[in-house]
């Protein structure tokens, strides 16, 4: 428990900043909206944009000119926000006791190493639901001057559970690289990149019917915005996707961290 | 019963050489040294202690237990000092010590603030603003907050000022005094000469000799300097002798064997001076190694 609680108080900062950019972008987001609102000149201008690029930027299924719409248009921004805020930590938490050669101290402690890591995965999962919890009130707070209807706030609820799982899984991801590369100060800068080449391929996988095997790749491309807004449900098959991709990264993180030596 | 008991302990790190074959017993109560100079394994061996890295070959046993299947439980009664101590950057040291009180079960309040009160350190600074020495300082408070059975200490007084590395090796001799079994890794030899009742030398990662101390300075070499007039030292060139040399008029030699065979030998002479003394462990030291 007192892990826990220390690796808490050591994230705090950090937790600080990313609520704090999460805020602005939604307070810049919905005040820009405010040019969308009830005003159908600007889906014509809309009309006459590429469809390639509406289609990259997520905007062709939505109807900008609600506050659903527009929520569901930003929904890609807080899945890259909180999926980076999510691997950044993960990668980080084991790996900084090797960077900042504290292990010496904290494994000598009377400790296991699984212990350790379930402590220290906890305090992570910690601040992300803070970071998800802080987007959720913040997107409500800022969406009640446009009278939003009872479908947005479904909407919302839904969109939040698919930012948790996306969330678990880049965190999963981020400590199994953490535990497993010999190279443990890249590990962060890896895990961002197998993020950022992953949200790539989920920008080209909506470009092309072609490419609609891809969206089994990449983690963003699971739970489809516009399909969430419609249908109004997850798919089944990309729940347990996610399930098995937060599993299989977790226990391997475990297996490898408890049985490798440390990096002293 | 053996506080520390390895077996054929031996660590590759990939294809290069961390230690080989290291067998040796510590037993309860004793102040243990274990002498080489950098890169012999001494820090790997700990390490092996303490789990942090795994042997190649081999295992160690603490308190008669399996030092990585037990790691945790037996970590309890062990305090360790790295060489070099990292802490949490931006804490106050009087909260690392008290998150790392926590971890153990007893109150440890008290013995806490004794010690640090005798290594003289400050409780409300800030652990980025330390200095070298007294960040060693709040290792060792941390170290033996917990009144730990074994003490795992390496190379402990770098970076302590003498007057502190009194204080400290007083500090050692009370725990020892109160049952804590002492592990003294270093490679300055005077201190572990002045400390230890046992030692082992270890070089290039192999055990080379595990002696009690003051056998190792007895059954092994003098040094002899004589100082006689007309005396040719190669007479003296027999059996047991070695590093003889001459330095204006005096003989000085190291010689193993019957000391009556030198007395003997110079007995008719016209001496002037003789000295016959113990090599200190520096000198026994330094012929292990050339």
């Amino acid at each position: 428990m007192n892990i826990f609680f220390h690796e808490l108080r050591a994230n705090r900062k950090s937790l600080l900043i990313w609520c704090g950019i999460v805020i602005l972008f939604n307070l810049v987001g919905f005040s820009k909206y405010s040019a969308f609102y009830e005003n159908p000149e600007l889906l014509s201008v809309l009309d006459g944009m590429p469809p390639a690029l509406l289609s990259a930027l997520d905007m062709n299924a939505f109807n900008l000119t609600t506050v659903t719409g527009f929520f569901g248009v930003m929904v890609i921004y807080f899945n890259l926000i909180l999926s980076i805020a999510a691997v950044m930590w993960g990668s980080d938490i084991i790996s900084k006791e090797e960077r900042d050669k504290t292990v010496e101290f904290s494994l000598t402690l009377p400790i296991t190493r699984a212990s350790l890591m379930t402590a220290k995965i906890a305090a992570v999962i910690m601040n992300c639901i803070v970071l998800l919890l802080v987007t959720w009130g913040s997107t409500l707070i800022f969406a009640q001057r446009y009278q939003p209807d009872s479908k947005f706030y479904h909407f919302v609820s839904l969109t939040m559970l698919t930012l948790l799982l996306l969330q678990m899984i880049f965190m999963a991801l981020g400590i199994f690289l953490g535990c497993v590369m010999k190279k443990h100060k890249q590990s962060s800068s890896m895990a961002v990149s197998i993020l950022l080449v992953s949200y790539f391929i989920s920008i080209i996988t909506g470009l092309s019917k072609d490419l609609d095997f891809l969206k089994y790749i990449t983690p963003f491309n699971y739970f489809d915005p516009a399909a969430l807004l419609h249908e109004s449900k997850l798919e089944p098959i990309f729940i347990v996707l996610s399930l098995v991709l937060i599993v299989v990264s977790i226990t391997g993180a475990y297996l490898s961290y408890s049985k490798r030596d440390l990096y002293i | 019963m053996s506080m520390i008991e390895t077996d054929h302990l031996t660590k590759y790190y990939g294809k290069s050489r961390g230690i080989m074959d290291v067998s040796l017993n510590v037993e309860e109560g004793e102040i243990f040294g274990f002498i080489g100079p950098n890169g012999a394994g001494k820090s790997t061996t700990i390490r092996l202690f303490l789990s942090l890295i795994y042997p190649t070959r081999g295992k160690a046993l603490i308190f008669g237990k399996d030092c990585i299947q037990f790691g945790a439980e037996i970590r309890q009664r062990i305090g360790y000092l790295p060489s070099e101590v990292f802490y949490y950057e931006g804490m106050r040291v009087l909260d690392l010590l008290q998150y790392s009180a926590s971890f153990y079960q007893k109150d440890c309040t008290q013995r806490l603030h004794e010690l640090a009160d005798l290594m003289e350190l400050d409780l409300k600074r800030r652990i980025d603003d330390l200095s070298y020495g007294n960040k060693k300082k709040v290792g060792i408070v941390q170290g033996l907050l917990h009144q730990p059975d074994l003490i795992i200490l390496d190379e402990p007084t770098s970076g302590l000022d003498p007057l502190m590395q009194q204080k400290f090796f007083n500090l050692i001799r009370e725990e020892n005094k109160r049952g804590a079994t002492i592990f003294f890794s270093s490679h300055i030899l005077g201190e572990v000469q002045r400390l230890c009742n046992r030692v082992a030398i270890i070089k290039e990662g192999k055990i080379i000799d595990i002696q009690d101390i003051k056998t190792l300075q007895k059954n092994n070499y003098k040094k002899i300097e004589i100082t006689a007039e007309g005396l040719d030292e190669k007479r003296l060139c027999i059996d047991g002798v070695s590093n003889i040399q001459k330095m204006n008029g005096t003989i000085s030699f190291f010689y193993k064997g019957d000391i009556n065979a030198i007395t003997q030998l110079v007995g008719a002479e016209k001496i002037k001076d003789l000295t016959i003394e113990n090599l200190n462990l520096e000198e026994i030291f330094m012929h292990y190694y050339e």
